[in-house]
């Protein structure tokens, strides 16, 4: 029976270390956010408001959120809200639409820009903040722009006023270009196989080929920890540390946005948990005095 | 008071009733931890169905309006958000409940005879809510709730001659559209939930009858006191009642726990895609059922063909129908079958975890050769069980059952 308890809770934490393991996926940058609480998360998220409307709004809506949810729940005065943040002649209580024409957008940007209500949810917080970090010069785009967390993005690079244009360091480029080479390899080497070449040789070079890619992904890991994975080629409004914590706070917002219960839901929760114990210590105490009529085997 | 319930009782077996199956309801005195989830699985469904009627209260369900109508219950209905959280976290706790609840079965050979009908009705509960899952996944129209359903209702395509008749009929169109989310709807709030609760009534009148099994597998009845009451009997209420409330605070704390500071289970009870509207153009990029559903979807993947893959996944379900006539060993509970048993389950549950992680999974040449073994090892443990049950040497079971 023991056995059997010890074999299900193995199972369980198994189970959950692989929930854990789960997500995240490889990108580069996979720069961690710096998470905030209590009154410095809400000033993040009031600054990430303002970015919001002043750069994001025009072309992506948040129609699940209302202007004055969020001034309530942001600490932001409803006056405050009206006199600087709504430019269109919204009411408080007005969801967060705009007029963009869905059909004309798709035809600008390939796809009409998504509703950002849930983004934080659908992706999550982590991604959105290297995304928003991961603009760079790309000629063969038709924005001039490329982005590394999601490839051919067909959004153009928004925040350029603000974090200037940035390019991948020749280092990166070198070892992208080495990478695709060996990756042009192997799939050649496999096809030399299929075609009846001998098996040992090709098999080598595939080996050798595959080192190749491994290790220059985790050199790749290794220069975006340091910071190397970018370099700015054109200056913006924010220094890089400046750009950087503005898109902690713009992230935060939509974190907000995705979940607007989200911060009060974990405050109320500490109590209800703290009430379920007692109950239940108060459960079990009832439960004794009850089970000392329950006498052993006579 | 004696006097109303007199005249009640004169008009409705009111006091009967509450002898029979609680007051003077005999229940062994030695469960142990396994023997929780049964009252657990009430709650877990008195819970759903509070949840679901608040919910439908506000939830829209065409195609146009129910993933912008659940948005509104998050946000704008009062309470909105925790009625959904309960609602979408109660229907996974259900399935860990429920999971636990048969496991306990197989332990201590509670599906055996005279307990056959309470294993039949409990499978039919356990198919049931498979249903109500399946459908209940659709209505926020996210678009894993899209694809998901469009993959598990292709599957019926694969039936031979009727089957693209059959898929079209299930979602009433020749796509997944709008009438199909309010067939489903239909079917989740009204149809199913009033099959699932008839089930459960008969799934209790049938173990009332029959009385409970405990750990030991000792039939309590052949030992009577001089009033008939089973001498390691007590009653129901109020010891198992005020018993099972500590197991439901323990629960209600674990539930709480998620729904107040994890409620997506890192995306396993509230997948990610389903965060954006259902769209017939875009494919999630790896389609995975929820995570109840996942074992048997692995022993679906596992099989070759696709019509093939479909009866084995069917059959998966259907052999544990048959359970109290292929347990052929002479003794009930694991504590006294021989160890073959022991390994056997420990094997097979093993297996099921398996299962149901690579469910999940994108299928790689690696995992669909696990997923084979543990599918071959899953029937196996059923279809030869006449045979290995008999195996081995038990130990004699004794006339009292073990109370410390």
């Amino acid at each position: 029976m023991k056995n059997f308890i010890k074999i299900s809770l193995f199972a369980l934490a198994s189970v959950s270390t692989s929930i854990l393991a789960a997500g995240g996926g490889e990108i580069l940058p996979n720069d961690n956010m710096p998470s905030y609480s209590d009154h410095r998360l809400s000033v993040s998220m009031q600054n990430g408001m303002q970015i919001y409307m002043n750069n994001c709004m025009g072309c992506h809506s948040l129609e699940f959120q209302r202007y004055n949810r969020a001034a309530k729940d942001l600490d932001i005065p409803e006056k405050l809200v009206v006199e600087n943040l709504m430019f269109t002649g919204e009411k408080i209580g007005d969801l967060m639409t705009n007029n963009m024409p869905a059909a004309a957008a798709e035809k600008w940007f390939g796809t009409a820009p998504p509703d950002l209500s849930l983004i934080a949810r659908s992706r999550n917080p982590h991604w959105l903040y290297n995304y928003l970090r991961s603009f760079y010069k790309d000629d063969a785009r038709p924005y001039g722009m490329n982005n590394t967390v999601f490839k051919d993005v067909g959004m153009p690079h928004a925040l350029q006023a603000l974090q200037g244009i940035q390019d991948k360091t020749d280092e990166v480029k070198s070892l992208e270009n080495d990478i695709a080479y060996a990756e042009g390899d192997i799939a050649a080497a496999r096809q030399a196989i299929k075609d009846g070449g001998k098996k040992g040789e090709q098999n080598k070079k595939i080996a050798d080929a595959e080192k190749i890619v491994h290790e220059h992904k985790d050199t790749l890991k290794k220069l975006s920890k340091e910071g190397k994975y970018f370099v700015l080629i054109k200056e913006g409004e924010l220094s890089p540390k400046d750009f950087d914590s503005a898109m902690v706070d713009l992230v935060n917002f939509l974190e907000y946005v995705g979940e607007p219960i989200k911060r009060e839901r974990k405050a109320m929760g500490v109590y209800v948990l703290l009430f379920i114990l007692f109950f239940t210590a108060v459960a079990y105490l009832l439960k004794k005095e009850y089970w000392k009529d329950v006498k052993k085997n006579d | 008071m004696s006097q109303f319930m007199q005249w009640i009782d004169d008009r409705f077996p009111a006091t009967k009733v509450w002898n029979e199956h609680l007051a003077q309801y005999y229940a062994p005195k030695n469960f142990n931890f396994w023997y929780f989830f049964g009252s657990l699985a009430l709650l877990v469904l008195v819970n759903q169905i509070l949840t679901g009627i608040w919910l439908t209260m506000n939830y829209t369900p065409t195609g146009e309006g129910a993933y912008a109508s659940v948005e509104f219950i998050m946000r704008d209905v009062e309470w909105g958000w925790l009625l959904r959280y309960m609602h979408g976290v109660g229907a996974s706790a259900f399935f860990v409940v429920v999971y636990m609840h048969m496991f306990r079965g197989l332990l201590y050979g509670s599906f055996r005879k005279p307990r056959e009908l309470v294993w039949i009705f409990g499978m039919i509960i356990f198919v049931l809510l498979m249903a109500e899952g399946f459908m209940g996944y659709l209505l926020p129209w996210g678009n894993m709730s899209y694809w998901g359903a469009q993959v598990i209702i292709n599957l019926f395509s694969a039936v031979p001659v009727v089957g693209e008749d059959l898929a079209v009929w299930i979602r009433g169109d020749f796509i997944i559209s709008g009438a199909t989310l309010n067939r489903f709807f239909a079917l989740h709030v009204v149809a199913l939930p009033m099959a699932l609760l008839l089930m459960v009534f008969l799934h209790i009148v049938a173990l009332h009858k029959v009385g409970s099994n405990n750990p030991d597998g000792v039939d309590i009845k052949k030992l009577k006191d001089g009033n008939g009451i089973p001498k390691d009997g007590i009653a129901f209420h109020p010891y198992y009642t005020v018993k099972d409330i500590v197991a439901v605070g323990v629960f209600l704390f674990l539930f709480c726990w998620i729904i107040f500071f994890a409620p997506e289970m890192g995306g396993y009870f509230f997948e990610p895609p389903n965060f954006t509207p259902a769209d017939p153009l875009k494919t999630p990029e790896h389609i995975a059922p929820v995570w109840y559903f996942t074992p048997y979807y692995s022993v679906l993947k596992a099989v070759p063909n696709q019509g093939l893959g479909v009866i084995a996944m069917a059959a998966s379900l259907v052999i544990l129908f048959f359970l109290p006539w292929l347990d052929r060993s002479p003794v009930l509970s694991i504590r006294y079958k021989s160890s073959i048993y022991t390994w056997a389950l420990m094997l097979f549950v093993v297996a099921f975890f398996i299962l149901g992680y690579l469910g999940m999974k994108a299928p790689s040449e690696g995992r669909t050769l696990v997923a084979r073994i543990c599918t071959i090892y899953y029937f196996a443990f059923f279809v030869g069980m006449p045979w290995w049950s008999r195996w081995g040497k038990t130990k004699p079971v004794p006339t009292r059952v073990n109370y410390k």
